[in-house]
């Protein structure tokens, strides 16, 4: 079946974890990626799985030049010369320096897609800081506000799955205005622009209102601004029920009876009563009500009511939920050595072009000779002398 | 200046948070999105007045910001004229986005097989909750996902409640990849001349989101699961920190030259002369014991002198800011993260969620700002669709649109 980038050739030259999944995704919808070994490769430990490796790098080949040598640069250039995309997390400096900055791609590939995620954004006082999502995170505000009142700020991670995502959207929508028009593009995004879009509405509304402590400090679950949206109440097992029902007229009728509480109490008869007036009271109602029953009642009820509401789960959860085998989400896999495995699968259902997987992450160097061939039209010959002279790995 | 996705026309049919943030991606660069809601108040995020119990104020910034650069049509569904309506645009338009029920679609006469035999090249894209197979049916919110993706179970330190990524944090990111989705569709179907149906859920995205983590369970690490604690990380040299004022976050790894510098910016030679951190394998030995040590030397300053003595000696790390600091952060202005708009609704400009992936030749845009429901339904039925004035007072009439 066809995938959405079929033919097209992607250079991938990054260091994250975040940068090379973007990569690998693109390789999972059909481009051709060729990973470039930027440090001599660890050697593959004897035992175990490297599974970040057969995430991060599944479905791509692997070319490992020499670039302190002058043979090694040019085979770069000459290979960029053959790319559609380039995606890459390195500093503008080291691109410089291998002659590859957007620039220099330019001048080797006119219509070249090239695609830099960075630290901090392409312009602006600190657009040479290092890309690290934590600094990143730390910049965006959102950190002290995470956890409950009293505890340490929060790095959730979040931010740099977010940019990856966002250098894939922006890749692929440069190569589309390339397929209309013929025009390459710089495409950049950053760890600390990606932190403030996960951070969506509390930085919009700091923006727009301009103040507001509950926007500055921590809120205590017992404190939340609607006891029906956004809470967070202890079962008697000790696991926690999460709430999301915003528009809480709609679902009061259920929701109070399946919780114990009187619908007509006339504390909470009416939305504003139950997130104005008698807010904390309702919030002490619920914390004693979810207490009389462990987090497998509540999850019964939720699901038999169709009540927005959920058990907060831990990882073995989506690890073993059908859901997540049948959408792909999570997929089993043969390894060579270790057999069948779960690893993360795909996150978007095409029904044209869709994600699969080839295969597994390559050696350092596995494909160049094929590389080298296919693209460059190189000689086995030639490639041996290469490969000799350590230009080659 | 032209626009990545010009030419693009998109219905967007989506309400709350993750729909709209996708089409919002489409139109900012250059796709013509038609908001198409219902008569009866339309999308609901219209009626959101509060956050955090904080008054909105006089603008609707949940609503406009995701909406921007868009076009509203107000159509019943359930009227007959309202549905042709629909089917007479669905033949104009490349792309239908919905994040309502796919049952729900089904029942409204808007389920792909319908829409693709009035436009075989159409790119039909849904947010379902959980994904378009398997059994779970029920309705979906950023966090009731979260709750069960194992995100938030994992964060914070041991013992405290999970902590959810902040309000809209799931959605944003499901909003992103359906936007891809939809332009991988496209590029597709420029190659092929081929439309196609597509879905990226909330659950799907969100399970992405957690790739490192995930992951590393997956392959057997189980305490990839649980919350850790700050005081017990690896890498002490890599950590969050307090002080007198606000936190700050070190990023250093664990190597000997780095802990000598750190040492010098703390002012705490006896920490460098410690034999039990003599070595990056003693640190990580006595790592909770380091992790003291450090933290009893950075709680002395504030975290403008603590940053200035990190400055002086190379040390990676940043203050752990608010959100008053980042609306004022020039980095984010100067790179368009925040952008002016001018906000009809209010008469002038306000501050907004700007541009975070940029283009170089083809950049983004705000045009305008969040539409009133139905500004642009008849304009459309006239222009794109051919209708008649009359025939559009007739379905008026007959409240099939408003």
């Amino acid at each position: 079946m066809s995938r959405p980038l079929d033919d097209l050739v992607v250079l991938d030259l990054s260091r994250l974890f975040c940068t090379s999944l973007c990569a690998a995704f693109l390789a999972d919808f059909g481009a051709r990626v060729i990973r470039l070994e930027l440090e001599p490769a660890a050697p593959r430990e004897a035992e175990g799985w490297n599974h970040e490796a057969d995430l991060i790098h599944r479905n791509k080949q692997s070319l490992a030049l020499d670039l302190g040598s002058e043979q090694g640069r040019t085979l770069l250039h000459q290979l960029l010369a053959k790319t559609d995309a380039f995606v890459t997390d390195c500093s503008v400096a080291e691109l410089a320096a291998l002659g590859i900055d957007y620039e220099g791609a330019c001048k080797l590939r006119a219509d070249i897609v090239y695609g830099r995620l960075s630290g901090f954004g392409p312009v602006g006082p600190d657009k040479d800081l290092p890309a690290i999502d934590e600094l990143a995170a730390a910049r965006t505000g959102m950190m002290p506000i995470l956890p409950q009142p009293g505890q340490p700020p929060v790095y959730t991670g979040a931010g740099a799955m977010h940019a990856g995502t966002m250098l894939a959207f922006g890749v692929v929508t440069a190569l589309f205005h390339r397929a209309v028009s013929g025009e390459g593009q710089a495409v950049d995004v950053s760890l600390f622009g990606a932190n403030m879009y996960g951070a969506a509405l509390d930085i919009q509304a700091f923006l727009a209102i301009g103040k507001g402590d509950r926007l500055l400090n921590p809120i205590s679950r017992l404190d939340v601004s609607n006891p029906m949206s956004g809470s967070l109440y202890k079962a008697s097992d000790g696991r926690w029920v999460t709430l999301t029902m915003p528009d809480t007229d709609r679902w009061w009728p259920t929701f109070s009876k399946v919780t114990g509480l009187n619908q007509a109490d006339p504390r909470f008869d009416t939305h504003d009563k139950r997130t104005e007036s008698h807010r904390l009271d309702l919030i002490h109602a619920l914390e004693a009500a979810f207490a009389q029953h462990d987090g497998a009642h509540w999850r019964r009820i939720f699901v038999e009511h169709e009540l927005s509401a959920d058990i907060i789960e831990r990882f073995d959860h989506p690890a073993n939920d059908p859901q997540t085998l049948a959408n792909r989400y999570v997929i089993e896999l043969e390894h060579p050595s270790l057999g069948r495995v779960k690893s993360l699968g795909f996150p978007i259902y095409m029904s044209e072009g869709t994600a699969r997987l080839d295969r597994l992450a390559p050696c350092a160097g596995q494909h160049g000779s094929a590389v080298l061939r296919d693209l460059l039209g190189c000689s086995e010959d030639q490639v041996q002398a290469w490969r000799s002279a350590g230009v080659l790995g | 200046m032209a626009k990545a996705l010009d030419g693009i026309r998109v219905i967007d049919m989506t309400v709350w948070f993750q729909g709209p943030v996708a089409a919002q991606y489409l139109g900012d660069f250059g796709a013509e999105v038609i908001k198409l809601e219902r008569p009866q108040g339309g999308d609901q995020a219209r009626g959101v007045r509060s956050i955090k119990s904080l008054e909105i104020g006089d603008w609707n910034q949940y609503f406009l910001v995701i909406n921007r650069n868009k076009k509203s049509m107000a159509v019943d569904l359930k009227k007959p004229g309202g549905k042709e309506i629909v089917y007479r645009l669905v033949a104009e338009s490349d792309v239908f986005l919905s994040n309502l029920a796919p049952s729900m679609l089904d029942a409204w006469g808007l389920s792909y097989d319908e829409l693709k035999a009035i436009k075989p090249d159409l790119i039909y894209a849904t947010n379902t909750g959980y994904g378009r197979f398997g059994e779970i049916n029920r309705p979906s919110f950023d966090m009731t996902v979260q709750a069960i993706t194992g995100i938030m179970a994992r964060l914070g330190e041991p013992g405290q409640p999970p902590i959810y990524l902040g309000m809209g944090s799931g959605d944003a990111y499901g909003g992103i990849m359906s936007a891809l989705g939809i332009v991988l569709a496209l590029l597709q179907r420029k190659r092929t001349g081929k439309g196609q149906r597509l879905d990226a859920s909330l659950y799907g995205a969100q399970l992405f989101l957690a790739a490192p983590m995930l992951q590393a369970y997956l392959a057997g690490d189980q305490s990839a699961a649980l919350q850790s604690s700050r005081k017990q990380v690896a890498n002490p040299l890599w950590n969050l920190y307090p002080t007198r004022g606000k936190w700050v976050f070190v990023c250093e790894p664990n190597e000997d030259a780095r802990f000598a510098a750190l040492c010098r910016a703390l002012d705490a030679p006896q920490l460098g002369a410690d034999a039990r951190f003599a070595s990056a394998a003693e640190r990580a030995r006595h790592n909770e014991a380091l992790i003291e040590l450090i933290e009893a030397a950075t709680q002395r300053h504030d975290d403008a002198a603590l940053m200035a003595a990190f400055t002086r000696e190379g040390i990676v790390a940043s203050p752990v800011n608010n959100l008053a600091d980042v609306v004022r952060d020039e980095q984010a202005w100067r790179n368009a993260y925040f952008m002016k708009a001018y906000c009809e609704e209010v008469q002038r400009e306000v501050d907004v969620r700007g541009l975070p992936v940029t283009l170089s030749k083809t950049p983004g845009e705000i045009q305008t700002l969040g539409p009133q429901l139905g500004q642009d339904t008849e304009l459309l039925m006239m222009d794109l669709l051919g209708y008649e004035w009359e025939q559009i007072e007739a379905l008026k009439a007959q409240g099939a649109i408003l």
